[in-house]
């Protein structure tokens, strides 16, 4: 379990996956990626820790992604063979942002 | 570069012929200067010019810029002309071109709040920073910059009371992770920079097919580097398709329509939809049919559609790419965003006007768009002129740190002409999104 606050870092266990916390519902919760606790801070992989082979979807990089109610959103900024899971539910790939219309 | 000993002439005074006859050597052109005007007393130029106005504090004066930036495009469109010498290029001019979204949506110098509105000079705890602020959306972003809640949507006061908390390096690292942006407030490197970098050259083909007596660009890019780059290709006499994503449209069309119309009147707008298998098939096959191709999406977003600018460069019309991008296509800046403001102040001008009046300030509005557009028009007329087959890359803050270094030293008089706006795509008006979808489908045989 760990709480995920908006800029803090989490790293995959198990692929090289990288994503930073856009938003997060307050309290404590899992997050997997290739079926394992994604680490943060000085946190290290558990000796043995290996990816569940049904949990290798993939993440992308530069890519935005959401739970159901898009209370969770993440940014990938290292992809992954590993896809993520947050409290037991898949996060899929948000839909691109729109381009501005002026710089 | 790759004008191997082509033989041109530029007819520009001062400046202008000086920058013109530098960037045509620099392609490989063996260049002879003729002088048929002379240059504009310096006086004249600077008050007729609307570049001028747009840099300085709003409640003031301008402030002049210690860079001929408007002589420096003028020299970039003599060079054009000498290399499309049957073009009609004499209305358009440098000032005009650098200024013409702000004449044209009435946008005004405001110190340190860019014309446009979006981008600001920000104090951090140990020096400047400029950010860009172009979505809504972008703001949500800023908890996690900040990795605190300290502000709401739109509040540009209290961002800015609570970003002096942080160095500026922890806010440009944060930030480029999150995919603002934004910018150091930092002088111009000493160490030479290159206007345009080859990054592939395709190998020569057996049997390329023949080449069309003027090109078909395909222009996939957005806003206004890249959309400028493609109506000076068809001022030299291309045909240009603008191609859009269905789904993520130009932004611009939602922008100032009286600039959109300028930058697109007399395009072809084809539509496809990039999230099917069909439309990525389109995609590719109008690509393969392109001899200039305008991009300016990071690779990454390009190789997720699966489309790759080295295979594409070495197919049978041997394009040439121009991949347009705000810091570069290296490894680590491929990652990193810029618009036209905060370009300007990564390349090194608000610093240069600092030394020089003591205050922040923008340089223009979004000069690193229409700087770049110009260069990559040039590069890419050159390059089809030549044979094509390059992936030539252009960025943003490279072009203006270029210009930067032409002109430090050479404090030459301001010798911009002035010839107002083109009048030769007034009244026709940019077309609605996908208008030439089905026809130009229908022409290559891609139903």
């Amino acid at each position: 379990m760990a709480s995920l606050k908006a800029g803090s870092k989490f790293r995959s266990a198990v692929c090289d996956a990288q994503v930073m916390v856009i938003k997060a519902p307050a309290g404590e919760h899992t997050l997997l990626c290739g079926g394992v606790a994604m680490l943060t801070g000085t946190e290290t992989a558990a000796a043995g820790a290996a990816a569940d082979p049904a949990q290798l979807g993939g993440t992308l990089i530069g890519k935005r992604y959401v739970n159901a109610d898009e209370s969770l959103e993440l940014l990938c900024t290292k992809g992954g063979q590993g896809g993520m899971v947050f409290d037991g539910a898949a996060l899929e790939i948000k839909q691109a942002k729109q381009l501005p219309s002026s710089d | 570069m790759q004008l191997h000993g082509r033989r041109c002439t530029v007819d520009a005074p001062g400046v202008a012929g000086d920058y013109a006859t530098q960037l045509l050597t620099d392609l490989g052109a063996a260049v002879t200067r003729h002088c048929s005007a002379l240059a504009t007393p310096a006086a004249d130029a600077a008050s007729a010019s609307a570049f001028a106005a747009l840099s300085g504090p709003a409640d003031g004066p301008p402030v002049r810029v210690p860079l001929p930036l408007p002589a420096l495009a003028d020299g970039v469109l003599a060079a054009l002309q000498a290399l499309a010498p049957e073009a009609a290029l004499a209305d358009l001019d440098g000032d005009t071109l650098l200024s013409e979204r702000a004449v044209l949506a009435g946008l005004r110098r405001n110190g340190a709040i860019a014309p446009g509105g979006h981008c600001r000079l920000l104090a951090a705890a140990d020096g400047h920073i400029a950010l860009s602020l172009a979505r809504d959306d972008d703001w949500h972003l800023l908890p996690a910059w900040l990795e605190q809640d300290c502000v709401a949507p739109g509040d540009w006061a209290a961002l800015a009371a609570c970003v002096q908390a942080y160095p500026a390096n922890r806010l440009i690292e944060q930030g480029r992770l999150l995919g603002l942006a934004l910018a150091a407030d930092q002088a111009c490197p000493s160490m030479p920079v290159p206007w345009l970098r080859v990054h592939a050259q395709a190998p020569a083909t057996a049997r390329p097919l023949p080449a069309r007596k003027t090109p078909l660009v395909v222009d996939l890019s957005s806003l206004w580097a890249g959309p400028l780059c493609s109506r000076l290709l068809q001022r030299l006499g291309a045909r240009v398709i603008k191609l859009e994503s269905l789904g993520r449209p130009d932004g611009a069309r939602a922008g100032h329509a009286a600039f959109f119309d300028r930058l697109h009147a007399g395009k072809q707008s084809v539509a496809l939809d990039f999230a099917t298998t069909t439309g990525r098939a389109q995609l590719r096959a109008l690509l393969a049919e392109a001899d200039i191709i305008i991009e300016a999406s990071r690779p990454r977003a390009l190789r997720q559609l699966g489309i790759d600018a080295e295979a594409i460069i070495a197919g049978p019309r041997r394009p040439t790419w121009i991949a347009l991008s705000g810091h570069g296509r290296s490894e680590l800046q491929e990652h990193w965003i810029a618009y036209g403001d905060d370009a300007g102040v990564a390349a090194g001008l608000t610093s240069l006007l600092h030394r020089q009046c003591g205050q922040h300030l923008f340089v223009g509005d979004a000069i690193g768009d229409p700087m770049t557009g110009l260069h990559a028009a040039l590069a890419a007329w050159a390059s089809w002129r030549s044979g094509g087959g390059r992936l030539i890359a252009l960025s943003l803050v490279e072009v203006l740190q270029h210009l930067i270094q032409q002109a430090a030293g050479a404090q030459a008089p301001i010798a911009a002409r002035k010839r107002g706006c083109s009048s030769v795509d007034s009244g026709i008006g940019a077309r609605e999104l996908g208008t030439d979808t089905a026809a130009v489908l229908a022409e290559f045989g891609l139903r």
